[in-house]
């Protein structure tokens, strides 16, 4: 079982490496960006199982990113951090493929809690597809070949 | 302004109104009026004319028979025989026959000597060779004299013919009765002052005027033709209207004597006197009546639209209390929105520290100690803070959000005792007595209970206000009852014996920012928020005060019906 890549998304740069700090501290492998760009940019080189993205953003907005991120990588869980107590933003995000939301100011246990819940939900999905494979391939070597 | 307005639109509706059915209606009246005048006088003057004309024709043929008899006895016999007492006597006779207006009948020698006379006054042998009318005769052959007295001392005028013969130059005079002739114009009649007489050239009468005045007079008021004698000597009549009168005038006589044909203008025009009050009246009434209708429709069109406008002014100023209730909303919510960042970084900072503490108290870098103690109540102090502060902005968040109201069967019975308690506490606080009259059969209503809690709050809350106003901490009383309405509605009273309402802001209690607080005190969006949210639960809202005495808001909200979903 592989370890929990996050990333955490957000401008405020204290926010980002203190709760980095935090997460480490519980053992967690974390890494951060100050915008969308940036954040998009690090997805590619590296593999993260988890996103923690704020909403409210200067430039690319949390649900664009969001569009983004599910677009290219929709494996990857996210998790949207609002500001606003409402249904409605966190509904948005839920559309576009969010998996949970996390209103702010949020406690580093619950962030946890929630990303581990989507961790476990995404291992549990990959498995699936794993399993599916493995009985695609079992099935008729030879179609493999002809796929490749 | 908006009074200008209605003003202006109010005369110009008005002007309208009038001006519409006026026009046409007193055009009709004056060209009727005009063309009954123009068809009235022309009647009249034609009448006037027609009997000037006739009776000139009349007297004209009288005169020229008159003048034939005696040119015809003239012709008929000599001088000589006409001496003789029984010719003339026999011809008088035969001139009585043709005419009864004869009164007697002579002959004249070329001196002037009165040869033989028939009649009834001694003439015979008086000399009338100086006399006017036998001048005239010798000179033209024929004469008609004016009326005269002469010896006899009667009017009378005399016809006289002087023809040449075989003995000379003589003349035959036949006097014809001015009485009688007097009948040919005397009998003319029209309405009530018309009437015929003939004047001579010298304005003297010669026939007997009915309105006053005898042969021979020459009447004061008999006009002077003046420069209208040649109208009527070329026209042979003309039409004219002089003082109070009306004239036809024809000349007779070739311009000798003039036949007047007279009436009072105003009975010849009383058909157009009585027209006259007629179509006065007919105005008066009608255009009143016109300017009643004008007046009345416009005052409801314009009270109508000042209803409308009213009306209007209203849903304005409620949309732009909305829209700043809802700018407030948004203000606060990006407002908590920015808090809620560094919170959220103090929150983090927070646990970091916590942790770092925990780890040098693992490494036993401290020890326990009074101080690590109060360092980590105090930090217990600060995670209790900032859960305050994290609450307070998701309230605003909320508040901003005007979220929608998520709507409940409220049973009022329960509900009401619940809500008052929340102000028990500051009501006995300030010597309120609360008293609940909760009638048992109230049905229940539908809403959000945390909007109507927020009515009833707000209104308990102004009751309060009212009553510490009016009485301090005792004697207060805040009545809440709750009972049906019927037509399928629930009444809410909430009264207080308070300091009432200014009986010019009553109508005012309910608009956005009105507020009778001192500034900074009151928003004036309370009672207003209310209204709205009663309104939005398809209730109705409304206040009763009297200064000094106390108010009583009440609400009326449909009954939830079961079935009705």
């Amino acid at each position: 079982m592989e370890t929990m890549q996050l990333m955490l998304v957000d401008d405020e740069e204290r926010f980002l490496s203190t709760t980095k700090k935090l997460l480490e501290r519980e053992g967690y492998s974390v890494l951060t960006a100050t915008d969308g760009s940036q954040a998009l940019e690090m997805l590619r080189r590296k593999r993260v199982h988890v996103v923690i993205l704020d909403v409210k953003m200067p430039g690319m907005d949390g649900n664009e990113i969001l569009v983004q991120i599910k677009r290219q990588y929709p494996m990857t869980e996210v998790i949207m951090l609002t500001g606003h107590a409402t249904v409605a933003s966190a509904v948005d995000g839920l559309k576009s493929g969010a998996s949970d939301y996390l209103m702010k100011p949020i406690d580093v246990h619950d962030l946890i809690a929630k990303a581990e819940e989507a961790f476990s939900r995404r291992q549990g999905l990959e498995t699936k597809i794993r399993v599916a494979r493995m009985r695609h391939l079992m099935k008729s070597p030879r179609e493999i070949i002809q796929e490749n | 302004m908006n009074q200008n307005r209605h003003n202006s639109i109010r005369r110009t509706i008005l002007t309208c109104m009038i001006l519409v059915p006026v026009v046409p209606f007193l055009l009709i009246l004056v060209v009727g009026f005009y063309h009954f005048k123009v068809s009235l006088e022309s009647r009249t003057v034609k009448n006037m004319q027609r009997i000037a004309m006739d009776h000139r024709e009349i007297i004209d043929a009288f005169l020229e028979e008159r003048v034939n008899d005696l040119e015809f006895i003239h012709a008929s016999y000599t001088f000589d025989a006409l001496r003789r007492h029984q010719t003339l006597q026999k011809v008088f006779s035969w001139l009585q026959l043709a005419s009864n207006a004869y009164t007697d009948l002579g002959i004249f020698d070329a001196q002037g000597m009165h040869v033989a006379y028939r009649g009834p006054y001694p003439l015979t042998g008086k000399i009338y060779k100086d006399a006017p009318w036998f001048k005239e005769v010798i000179k033209h052959g024929v004469y008609i004299s004016d009326v005269f007295l002469g010896f006899r001392q009667t009017p009378h005028f005399v016809v006289a013919v002087a023809r040449d013969s075989d003995q000379g130059r003589w003349v035959l005079r036949a006097t014809i009765d001015s009485q009688k002739f007097n009948t040919l114009v005397g009998g003319v009649q029209i309405g009530q002052t018309g009437e015929a007489y003939i004047l001579n050239a010298n304005g003297v009468l010669q026939t007997t005027r009915r309105s006053g005045g005898r042969p021979m007079e020459a009447p004061e008021d008999a006009i002077h033709l003046g420069h209208r004698q040649h109208a009527v000597d070329v026209a042979h009549q003309t039409f004219f209207s002089q003082g109070k009168y009306l004239y036809a005038v024809v000349p007779l006589k070739g311009g000798a004597w003039i036949l007047f044909v007279r009436q009072d203008k105003a009975d010849a025009f009383r058909a157009l006197r009585v027209t006259i009050y007629a179509t006065a009246l007919i105005c008066l009434l009608g255009g009143s009546l016109i300017v009643f209708a004008a007046v009345y429709l416009t005052n409801r069109i314009v009270n109508r639209m000042e209803k409308m406008d009213a009306e209007k002014a209203q849903l304005g100023q409620q949309l732009i209390s909305a829209s700043r209730l809802a700018e407030l909303g948004e203000m606060a919510a990006g407002f908590a929105h920015e808090i809620n960042n560094p919170l959220q970084i103090i929150k983090s900072e927070h646990a970091l520290i916590e942790a770092l503490l925990e780890d040098l108290k693992d490494d036993n870098g401290l020890m326990a100690s009074p101080t690590l103690a109060e360092l980590d109540e105090s930090m217990g102090q600060v995670n209790l803070q900032i859960s305050r502060c994290a609450r307070i902005t998701q309230a605003i968040l909320k508040f901003g959000r005007q979220s929608e109201p998520t709507v409940e069967t409220i049973d009022l019975r329960k509900y009401i005792p619940e809500v008052i308690q929340m102000v028990a506490n500051k009501a006995s606080v300030h010597g309120i007595a609360v008293v609940q009259d909760l009638v048992a059969e109230t049905a229940h209503v539908k809403g959000d209970p945390a909007q109507l809690q927020q009515v009833l709050i707000n209104l308990f809350n102004n009751a309060m206000d009212a009553i510490l106003t009016r009485h301090g901490s005792s004697g207060g009383e805040l009545r809440v009852a709750i009972q049906p309405a019927g037509n399928g509605a629930v009444e809410i009273n909430v009264a207080d014996n308070g300091c009432g309402i200014d009986t010019g802001n009553l109508p005012k209690v309910f608009s956005p920012f009105f507020t009778t607080k001192p500034v900074g005190e009151g928003t004036g969006l309370g009672l207003s928020v209310c209204y709205g949210i009663i309104d939005g639960m398809g209730g109705t809202m409304e206040v009763q005060s009297e200064q000094g005495s106390g108010t009583v808001f009440t609400i009326h909200l449909p009954v939830d019906t079961p079935n009705g979903g």
